[in-house]
Order: structure tokens, then sequence, then C-alpha cells
């Protein structure tokens, strides 16, 4: 077992390193959130180390969560089933996605990486499918969410009531049994397992059964852990659960692996996480360093020798330590006001802006802002970040929320430990926070882009929207708000279609071009995600149609040619880098006691605070007369 | 034709029929040239693809290597590089980069999934940690069309992805060298002993799918003014599900650049197809999953159930 030990060689330096720089890391508390975090993962990886034991593997599992968590959902709220009958039928959905995988692996002896690469498509379509991709069901009862969030005698998560009786199942099966064995034996030569009297087709199709129970369970826990039911529930799991089993030894040709290498292979990833976020490090660190011990570990197994075990764990080390040397770490609690803000996602140009007026803000008045957060929009991963930043201790949380469902919860848990809680960009539930920085609702963006668009048509005429992905919660909220906006002013004006475009600008470009020969009447294209409409104005623009023109919610920097090409009429907006900028103000009053209506946030001057909304003003409208003006 | 092949291409003719009664309009030349130039960038990756699932191994890090590609491709540009040189410095970067799926996969002896996971990962997070996902912006004004303008800039693309094609189906069918790929993939032990150079051989694929990723990164950048900061997310799952629709064997040994251009066709015209029928976009994952299978299970089918193979996957 080389590479359990160098595994375990790489977790000891990586905790040893930790409790050094990461603040507070190693509690008990910590430990315990450590552990809620590796729960859905862990199943998943478990039963993944039973898949690929064969010989096999499984794309589908995060898919198949999602599929899952919106039965059980739909059931539960449209059906009204009772919540117990729910939760079998989505754990029911999770065996017969396994089974089918099974089935069409055995009967068709179809190769697991092309049938699975077909569910993994299939399972999130049908999810998305039934669920129009849009909604996401919450409101469970409190002790359902319990499961998720509770936790037993005060200190252990609840959800190792389930994690831990079903991956010692998972052990037993796999390290004490006879169909253990004959996982083992189909593994490392099928036609030999075959000429031993193993049931081949059988064994298989109980151990993708399985992979999809797994998934059912690590469905419900997620849904009860971030208290929604929707169809982006899982998304990126599968790959994860394959590197914490490939880490802990586990060979992807088959035959070789077990369960308590592939907890240690989760323990060492997760770890990774936490320690980086707590030692306030940039968590893409942790893609890179997963990554590289991938490479060593297996490599190492591949090709032992002491000498290169040293070496390459001194590889790691000094990888570690450059990362740790060249960002200066504030661990201690100093004096400096701490304020850990986060955006939906850090890689979006929006919050990139967001970002500079905040860290404007902090120098000014000599704060400590820690920024992060997702790099895609994902409500679990905020969640994360808000228990690491409780962990951490910090002074004030401002976080742009993903999911009010889902988020509201550990606010509340944050605010109890004396942490305060602002919201800016997309709102909590107003009890889990203290303030909101408000800077438009969803209604004034709905309706300016609405009359932005009837500019355009002189009210009269179609058009077509581009939206983020179908499954985003605001843009979703937008365009219901659009529609009221229609009906009640504009009743000549027609929506014909609406096509996502997975944030991705030439996923926007191509459906634009489409949009614009299969509705020859669509003189306008509403772009509501800040990707979507330099796309869209592009596809315009090379389409050679003067009739056309674009508008929608964007930065003024993406845009800019395209207003001065006349593509783009105009682009609504609030200031975001001033929203920032207002955040971080806001943190530092609050704290100060100094939060009241008339406050004066630096060189914004005097701000309204309506009730607990801190207002940042009316959205602006960005065209060929202004847009020059704005850096962001 | 091989079974597979020929599924894919029956279902992409009954597809084309259903639209050319439903919505003729799909058949217009601007509609089938914006399909063709969408579809490039996947095009070439895929015939990349092809060749490494012939060799009997996989790379799932392409999507990646297309995004450092394409912003290396708009901050080369912008530093006032004239585009042929920052054409052949991309490529370069390609080429690396494939070197080091192929050397880690060849002298660690590590299976190619794992080896190109982590890249993947490394790769992506490396560029997310450099640009913050900051767009490259205020490009001069010879990068788009590589100053060519549209149409010219158009019919360059479409040529060079053409002239790709036709280049990798011929070198297949008429170089040792292909020979010896499929030889690789059919049986590598069997191969060593024939005296092919098996490393080389895998080594030499990772590099010319680090070119192809690149080539499609740089072809689909100068399409616009601007280069996004990550893109190409996702982009290795399409590429392979073209592959294996398009009839290639998973374990290696068997594919053909034909039934791949088929694939990616197929899959292609299934997004814009929909939207032309009309048909709810929330389905669409729904209808390429069921394809992929059914793709998968037709040729199973004619196949008669022995002994012969295995369920492994690589």
């Amino acid at each position: 077992m080389q590479a359990a030990k160098i595994l375990a060689a790489l977790l000891a330096l990586e905790i040893a390193v930790f409790s050094f720089t990461g603040a507070n890391f190693l509690s008990s508390g910590n430990a315990a959130e450590i552990l809620r975090l590796s729960v859905e993962l862990g199943l998943l990886a478990v039963a993944m180390t039973l898949v690929i034991i064969t010989g096999g593997i499984d794309l589908s599992v995060g898919s198949l969560m999602s599929l899952c968590a919106v039965v059980m959902g739909a059931l539960w709220k449209d059906a009204g089933w009772p919540l117990e009958a729910s939760i079998l039928a989505g754990l029911l959905t999770g065996v017969v996605g396994g089974y089918m995988n099974g089935f069409l692996i055995t009967r068709f002896r179809q190769l697991p990486l092309i049938v699975t690469l077909g569910t993994f498509s299939l399972f999130r379509g049908m999810a998305e499918g039934l669920t129009g991709a849009v909604k996401n069901y919450t409101g469970f009862p409190p002790n359902f969410l319990s499961l998720g969030q509770g936790y037993l005698f005060g200190a252990i998560p609840m959800q190792a009531l389930v994690f831990v009786p079903v991956v010692l199942l998972f052990w037993v099966l796999l390290h004490r049994t006879g169909i253990g064995r004959s996982l083992r034996a189909i593994g490392y030569a099928e036609p030999a397992a075959r000429y031993a009297g193993i049931p081949v087709e059988a064994r298989l199709r109980l151990a993708y059964t399985l992979s999809g129970l797994a998934a059912g369970i690590a469905a419900m826990i997620y849904v009860a852990h971030i208290g929604q039911a929707k169809s982006d529930a899982g998304t990126g799991f599968e790959l994860m659960a394959i590197t914490a089993a490939v880490l802990g030894g586990t060979s992807i040709f088959g035959g070789k692996g077990t369960v308590h290498g592939t907890l240690l292979g989760l323990a060492a990833i997760v770890i990774l996480q936490n320690g980086l976020r707590l030692s306030g490090q940039p968590t893409e660190l942790a893609g890179i360093l997963t990554g590289l011990m991938l490479i060593v570990s297996i490599g190492l197994e591949q090709r032992p020798g002491m000498s290169r075990v040293v070496l390459a764990v001194g590889a790691v080390a000094l990888a570690l330590l450059i990362g740790f040397n060249g960002h200066a770490v504030n661990t201690g609690p100093g004096k400096r006001l701490q304020v850990g803000m986060m955006p939906k996602a850090k890689g979006d140009p929006y919050f990139i802006s967001c970002r500079k007026g905040a860290e404007e803000a902090a120098k000014e008045l000599n704060i400590d802002l820690i920024w992060d957060g997702p790099t895609d929009l994902d409500p679990a991963k905020q969640n994360e970040v808000v228990e690491a930043w409780i962990t951490r201790g910090v002074d004030v949380i401002a976080v742009s929320v993903e999911s009010s469902a889902s988020i509201s919860t550990v606010l509340r848990k944050a605010r109890a430990k004396g942490i305060k809680i602002l919201t800016w960009d997309a709102d909590a539930e107003p009890d889990a926070r203290d303030y909101l920085i408000d800077q438009a609702t969803a209604q004034g963006i709905g309706y300016a882009v609405t009359d932005q668009t009837a500019a355009i048509l002189n009210g009269k005429g179609e058009f077509a929207v581009v939206t983020g992905s179908l499954s985003a919660a605001n843009q979703n909220e937008w365009i219901k708000h659009m529609r009221v906006r229609l009906a009640e002013k504009y009743p000549e004006m027609k929506l014909v279609t609406i096509r996502p475009s997975d944030s991705d600008r030439d996923r926007a470009f191509a459906e634009t071009q489409t949009i614009l020969k299969v509705y020859p009447n669509v003189k306008a294209i509403a772009g509501i995600s800040a990707p979507a409409v330099p796309g869209a104005a592009e596809a315009v623009k090379q389409s050679g149609r003067k009739d056309v023109k674009v508008t929608g919610l964007s930065l003024p920097s993406m845009c800019k040619t395209y207003i001065h090409d006349g593509v783009i009429r105009s682009i609504v907006l609030w200031n975001t880098h001033d929203l920032g900028y207002l955040t971080i103000q806001a943190a530092d009053a609050l704290m100060k006691g100094k939060l009241v209506d008339g406050f004066k946030a630096g060189s914004l001057g005097p701000r309204a605070v309506r009730g607990d909304h801190v207002m940042l003003g009316e959205p602006y409208v960005f065209d060929l007369s202004n847009v020059d003006k704005f850096e962001f | 034709m091989k079974s597979r092949e020929l599924a894919a291409g029956l279902v992409l003719g009954a597809m084309l029929l259903i639209l050319l009664f439903a919505a003729p309009a799909f058949f217009a030349p601007d509609n089938l040239r914006d399909l063709l130039l969408n579809s490039a960038g996947v095009m070439l990756v895929a015939l990349g693809m092809t060749l490494v699932i012939v060799a009997g191994h996989i790379d799932i890090s392409v999507g990646s290597q297309f995004a450092a590609a394409s912003v290396a491709t708009g901050l080369l540009a912008k530093a006032g590089l004239p585009m042929p040189l920052v054409g052949l410095l991309v490529l370069a970067l390609g080429a690396l980069l494939g070197a080091a799926n192929g050397l880690l996969v060849t002298k660690l002896k590590i299976p190619s999934i794992v080896v190109t996971l982590a890249t993947m990962i490394i790769l992506r997070d490396l560029l997310r940690w450099t640009t913050e996902g900051a767009w490259v912006q205020n490009l001069p004004v010879g990068f788009q069309w590589a100053g060519l303008g549209q149409t010219a800039g158009s019919v360059l693309i479409l040529v060079k992805t053409l002239v790709a094609i036709l280049l990798v189906a011929w070198c297949l069918r008429n170089l040792s060298a292909g020979r010896q790929l499929f030889a690789t993939g059919s049986n590598p032990d069997a191969a060593v002993l024939a005296g092919i150079r098996t490393d080389a051989v895998v080594t030499g694929v990772f590099v010319i799918m680090g070119i192809l990723s690149a080539a499609a990164a740089m072809l689909n950048a100068i399409r616009f003014s601007e280069v996004p900061g990550n893109p190409g997310a996702g982009l290795e799952l399409k590429a392979i599900a073209a592959v294996v629709v398009g009839g290639a064997s998973i374990t290696g040994g068997r594919g053909t650049v034909g039934g791949t251009v088929l694939g990616v066709l197929l899959l292609s015209v299934i997004g814009s197809a929909l939207t032309y029928l009309g048909i709810n976009p929330y389905w669409e994952k729904a209808v390429q999953g069921v394809i992929l299978l059914a793709a998968a299970a037709s040729e199973a089918v004619r196949q008669s159930r022995g002994l012969k193979g295995s369920y492994a996957s690589r």
C-alpha cells in the first residue's frame, strides 16, 4: 500500500502547515464542519470506489443527484405527498437510475464511460425538463433540515448518523464479503471471474445500483443541508468523487482499492480546501495542489523508489510554502476590522468590478478585507465559505446571496455568534442579516430592461431574451417582473423566446444567431447576463441586420465598442464599483454604530438608510452619451 | 462504413429530413455557414480526441487547454505581436501542454484519465488564479478575423478546419505513423513486439491533441473582438461524446475521422434544430443524452454477445 503511505504523509503535512497558518484550524468546531462538508461527496466517492474496482466508472452520479432532489421536491411540494414518502421516492429514483446504468452496460455490453456519459446528460436534462429548470423547492420542515444542518449532542453534525453506517456497510461489503471479492475479481480479470462462476452481469448491476442509491442518499442530505431542491444540485460532484477515490489508491484499471483509502483521499481534498480558506489563501490553490497530489501519489505508486518519495513530498511542501509566502497572511485577531465579503461567483466580471470598489474602501478605512466565494454559481459552496469565516472569527460577513433558502440558516448561526451580517447585491431572509445593501430591486431591474427594450421597439413588436443559465434564480426573478411590466404597460410587445447562454459569451452568440433566423420579426434582444449582451451584439453585428438592436444588463467595459457601433442601444446597470465600495463603508459604519440614515459613505457622500436597507441609488442607463466615463 | 458510423449518419440524415419538412429555413446558406463556424472549434478538438481515443487513451484536459490558449491568444495579440507570430506561439503552447500530458502518461505510467483529470484541474485553477476571470479587452483592430474582415475571415476558419480534417484523415490512412497508431491502440504489447515505439506514438498523439486544442481556441477567439477570462468549460465532454457517437471505440484501436465529423455535426445540429422545431430548451440535455445512448446501443444490438471484450474503461 505505497499510495496510502504517501497520501497519509501528504495529509499529515497539510494538517501541520494549516495548524500554523489557519485561524482556528485545529478546533473541534472546525473538525465538525469538515465532516459536514465531506458527507455528500464522501457517499458518492465510497460508492464510486466499488464501481472503479470493477474496472468501470460512473460519470452520472452528480446529475442523478439533481434528478433525485427534484423528484423528492416535486412529490412533496407539488403532489402533496408526505415528506417520508417523497424521500423514499427520491432514494428509489437513485436506485432506478443506477440500475439503468448497470442494465445498459451489461445488456448492451457497452463501456461504462459511454453509458454514464449519456446518462450524465440525460439525468440532468430530465431534472431540468421536469422543473423547467426554474422551480426551486424550499420550505422544508425543520426536523428534515436538521438532518443537514443540526448537531448531535451539540457537537457532531447530524449527517454523521447516516454517513457513518452507510460507509461501514460499504466497507464490510467490499472487504469482508464474497460480493466484495467478486467485484475485485471482475476488475482484475473479467473472463477469469466468469470462469470462476461469478455472475458478472448481476454483480456489475449491483455496483451501479449501489452507486445510484448513494447518489439518492447524498441528494437527500444535500437538500437538507442547503434547504432547497433544484436541478443544479450536484454539478461537478462526479469528478470530485472520482478524484477522491483515485487519490485514495483505487486503480482506474480495476481490481485495486479500499474504502478507507478513499476516505483518506477525500480528507486530503476537503482539508486542503478548508485549510486554505482559513489561512486566507486563494482557494484556486486547492485545485492546483489537488492535481499535483494526484500526479505525485499515483506516479509514485507506479514508479516506486524512496528518493522519489522524498523528492515529491518536498516538491509539494515547497509548493505549499511558496503559496503561503507569496501572500501575506493576517491570521491573528489583530486590531484591524476583518470583513469577509462574498460574491456569487468570483470569476464573473460583474463581481470583479465590485471587488475593486470594496478594496478601495478597505484601503481607506484600514480594514482587512477577505474576498472569497464560489468560482461558479454554487449555493452549497457559499454555505461552506460562511462556515469557514465563522470558524475563522471575522467581524463582519457580507454576502451576495445565490440562494436565500439555503444560506439563511448558516447566516443566523453566524449572527448568534455575534458576527454582523450584511447582504449585498441579492438578499437573504430578513431575519438572517442586519442590513441589505440595496442596489436595485428585482422589480426595478426587470422593469428597466423592459423599458429599454420598449424604447428600441417603440412599444410594439417581438423581442427575445438571452438569459444566463436556465436555473439561475435571480434571472428568473427578473424575467417574472419583465412579464408583469409587459402585461401592464406594453400589451403590443411580445416575448417570443428565452434562450440560455450558460453565462458563456460564445453560447450567447450562437443562440442569438439562431434566434435571428428562426424569429425574423424579432427586432430587439435583451441579454440579462453580463457576457450574454456582448455575445448577442456580436451575433447581430455579424449578421449585418441593421434593424435589430441589443439591450440588457451588462458591464459598460464589455459593451463599449458595440455601443459605439450602434448595435447596442443602451444597457442597464448600477455602478458596480460603488456597490462594492458602499458595502465596505456600511460594514465599517455598522461596527462603529454609525449606520443611520444619511451616513457618510466615504467618497460617495451621504447615503440613505431606509429601515434595514442601505440604498445605493437608482440603476444607471449607459448609452453613447456616457459610456466612456466608466471604467468597470 | 462501420456500424456505429452508419448509425450516426442515419440519425443525422433522419434529423435533417425532419428539418427539411418542418423547418426548411434551417437549410438557408447563412444558417449552414454559422452552424459550421460555430462547430469548427469542437470539430478540431474532436479530431484530436479521435487520435487520442484510437491510441487507447483519453484526454479530459482539452477544455482547460482551450481556455489557456484562448487567453494566450488575446494577451499576445494585445502585446502587439503580428497575428501569424501569435498563431505560432499559441500552437507551441498547445504542443507544450500536450507534451506534458503525454510524458506523464508514458514516463510515469499513470493512466491517461488520471493524468488529464489532474492537468484539467491544475490548468483551469491556475488560469482562474492569474486572470481572476478578467476578459482580455481593447485588442488591436487586426485581431478580429485576423484583420481580414468577416467574409474572408470566415472562409479562412472553415478552410483551415477542413485542411486539418483532410490532413489527419490522409495521414491515418497513408502514413506508417497512422498504422502504428492503430496498432498501439489495438494491442500495445503486440505493437511493442512489432517494433513500434508505443511511448513515442502516445506522446506524439497528446502533442497533436494539444496543438489542435490551441488551434481551436485561436480560430474561435478571432471571431470576436474580446477574449473571455475562462472559456471552454465542458468542451472535453462535448468532444468525447462526438467521437463516441462517431463510432470510435473507447478501448482503442478503432475510430475514423469521417465518423467523428458526423458525430460533431450531429451533436451541433441538435442544439440549433431544437430551436427551429420550437422544442423547449429545457429538454435539450435530455435529448442529447438519449441520442448518445441510442448510438451506443444501436451498435451493440448488431453485435452478437460473446465473451470478447471487457467492461473495463480506460
